[in-house]
């Protein structure tokens, strides 16, 4: 789409909170519902009326190519969210792992798919793939992925870096895949989510040294996705909710992100000149203490919102208020929580 | 030329790992006493705690200094307990049930060991019944809970919860993203760390009040 639209939103004064989990689990059955492309699409939509956005924004689902890539190797599906490669991870493994746009979409891949189709047919919002970033995909897989991506900084023919990047290598061409299958589907944009580039993952000590170390372990990486998206005319959403620095925020720019959605930990408006003006930011309302009135109230959610909305009007970067992340619901504080999703999205 | 045991602080620092492998070799090997190497260790670990602390090293360095002391404990660990050497006090971890992120709880693990309490790393996704027996079976000092999800801060409250009713003499330290200060008293935990820093000198203050 033109980049314009992502631009109105932002001077309409849209508000974005990313909570489709918290309607998932109104339903009788949200794991059934999960699993069935069609109730999980009216979740979908139901979210995007019920919090005014015009943008159906999909479950962010972080877990849906790992489990696609383990279930390639035939890991069974009770074990793949404690599953890590240790030293384990060879050739034959990473072989088998590049055929992987052949396999069977999981039932999870399936749902998606389904729902992208179902809000695709039926709503007049804008449907919103979802995928993992491949540096934060690859930390999912390995046991120890600090070290193993210091490493890459250290000494790139070091085993252990060589790995990392085949690691990565395999990953981004599964996301790709993911991604078109999603555009297939109706997807007009896809937000990709990177929450491990932080600098808990990545040293600011190493960046300082060799500045290059973030092109070499996330941004290429995810250049190739962002193109696969270009050549459908899909945009890119991006997400990372991690503590950042200056060097790490200035990086997204690379990607020309329509929408780049940060975390609590970042000051928007302080942040807001690393970021090219064609970029929409999105953010970043704690919503981690939505749960209990005790680290924030409805009153506060408002209060804080509009503190927001003036700071950043005040830089006139565009901006779209938002959760940091997405809201997950936490059994027992549904409707606390629902009160200030509602207050953000009626601030 | 430094000592051995200047060495092994030097390669603990910079996380060099085959390099503290090397220099506690040839400490042991020129019959310095285990317990003097244990504290070249600790000192090493210890300056890195403190530049974690103060902003100058990140989490890459830390896990990489701690997998340094690793190698080196791998080869003085036997020659510890040969001496009858063992740490005095028993740290017992892990992220707590329906929570399966682990980076900050074994980023706390290395540090507490490196200020030489034995540390029992029970991983993540642990039920309160699996911590209850290991604090019984391991005669834990103190449990470090660790929590990422707002969603599993609940399954926080129960491990506490069950611990206490269980009337174990055991104190427990809390921490993870969402964690407060405030939510930490709330559930009746003995501190909280915001940082893995901050989780060695606590566990020191809890050891030292008990």
């Amino acid at each position: 789409m033109e980049r314009e639209f992502y631009l109105q939103l932002a001077r309409d004064g849209v508000r974005l909170p990313i909570a489709a989990d918290m309607v998932l689990h109104e339903r009788e059955d949200p794991r059934a519902c999960r699993y069935c492309g069609e109730c999980l699409g009216e979740v979908i939509m139901e979210a995007a009326h019920r919090f005014k956005m015009p943008l159906a924004f999909p479950l962010m689902d972080l877990r849906t190519e790992k489990e696609w890539m383990l279930t390639h190797l035939g890991v069974p599906l009770d074990e793949i969210d404690s599953f890590h490669f240790d030293d384990d991870l060879d050739e034959a493994s990473i072989s088998r792992l590049a055929g992987l746009a052949t396999a069977a979409p999981t039932k999870r891949m399936e749902a998606t798919l389904g729902a992208l189709r179902h809000v695709a047919a039926h709503a007049d919002k804008v449907p919103v793939g979802m995928c993992i970033g491949p540096f934060s995909l690859m930390t999912k897989m390995l046991a120890d992925p600090i070290i193993a991506a210091y490493q890459v900084g250290i000494d790139p023919e070091d085993e252990e870096a060589e790995l990392v990047l085949k690691l990565m290598e395999v990953a981004t061409e599964a996301i790709i895949h993911w991604v078109r299958l999603q555009i297939d589907a109706g997807a007009k944009a896809i937000c990709l989510c990177e929450p491990a580039y932080n600098i808990v993952y990545v040293s600011p000590r190493q960046i300082e040294d060799d500045p290059a170390i973030l092109d070499t372990l996330v941004i290429n990486f995810n250049r190739r996705i962002k193109a696969a998206m270009t050549e459908r005319g899909v945009d890119l959403i991006l997400h990372d909710c991690g503590e950042l620095n200056e060097a790490i925020i200035r990086s997204f720019n690379s990607l020309d992100p329509a929408i780049l959605s940060l975390g609590s930990p970042c000051k928007l408006p302080e942040v807001a000149h690393l970021i090219s003006p064609r970029t929409v930011l999105m953010g970043n309302l704690p919503s981690k203490k939505f749960y209990a009135d005790s680290e924030m109230t409805a009153e506060t959610v408002t209060t804080e919102s509009r503190k927001l909305l003036g700071a950043m009007k005040a830089t006139g970067h565009p901006f779209i208020l938002a959760t940091e992340c997405d809201v997950l619901c936490v059994p027992g504080c549904e409707h606390t929580i629902m009160s200030k999703v509602l207050a953000l999205a009626h601030a | 030329m430094n000592t051995p045991l200047e060495q092994l602080t030097s390669a603990i620092k910079a996380g060099k790992r085959k390099d503290a492998k090397s220099a506690t070799q040839a400490a042991l090997d020129a019959a310095i006493p285990p317990a003097q190497i244990l504290a070249a260790l600790g000192e090493g670990m210890a300056d890195v705690g403190r530049r974690f602390k103060a902003n100058e090293v990140f989490v890459p360095e830390v896990l990489v200094a701690a997998r340094a002391m690793q190698n080196s404990m791998d080869l003085l660990e036997p020659v510890l307990i040969e001496a009858g050497i063992q740490p005095a006090h028993t740290f017992l971890i892990c992220t707590v049930e329906g929570d399966l992120h682990d980076i900050g709880k074994n980023l706390v693990a290395m540090m507490i060991k490196g200020a030489n309490f034995k540390v029992v790393d029970l991983g993540t996704n642990v039920a309160p019944d699996v911590l209850i027996e290991a604090v019984e079976a391991h005669r834990a000092d103190i449990i470090g809970l660790s929590a990422l999800l707002t969603t599993t801060m609940p399954a926080m409250r129960e491990a506490v919860a069950r611990i206490r009713e269980r009337g174990l003499k055991v104190k427990i330290m809390v921490g993870g993203a969402p964690i407060t200060e405030g939510f930490a008293h709330e559930i009746g935990a003995d501190g909280y760390a915001p940082d893995a820093g901050s989780a060695v000198e606590l566990a020191l203050r809890l050891v030292e009040a008990a």
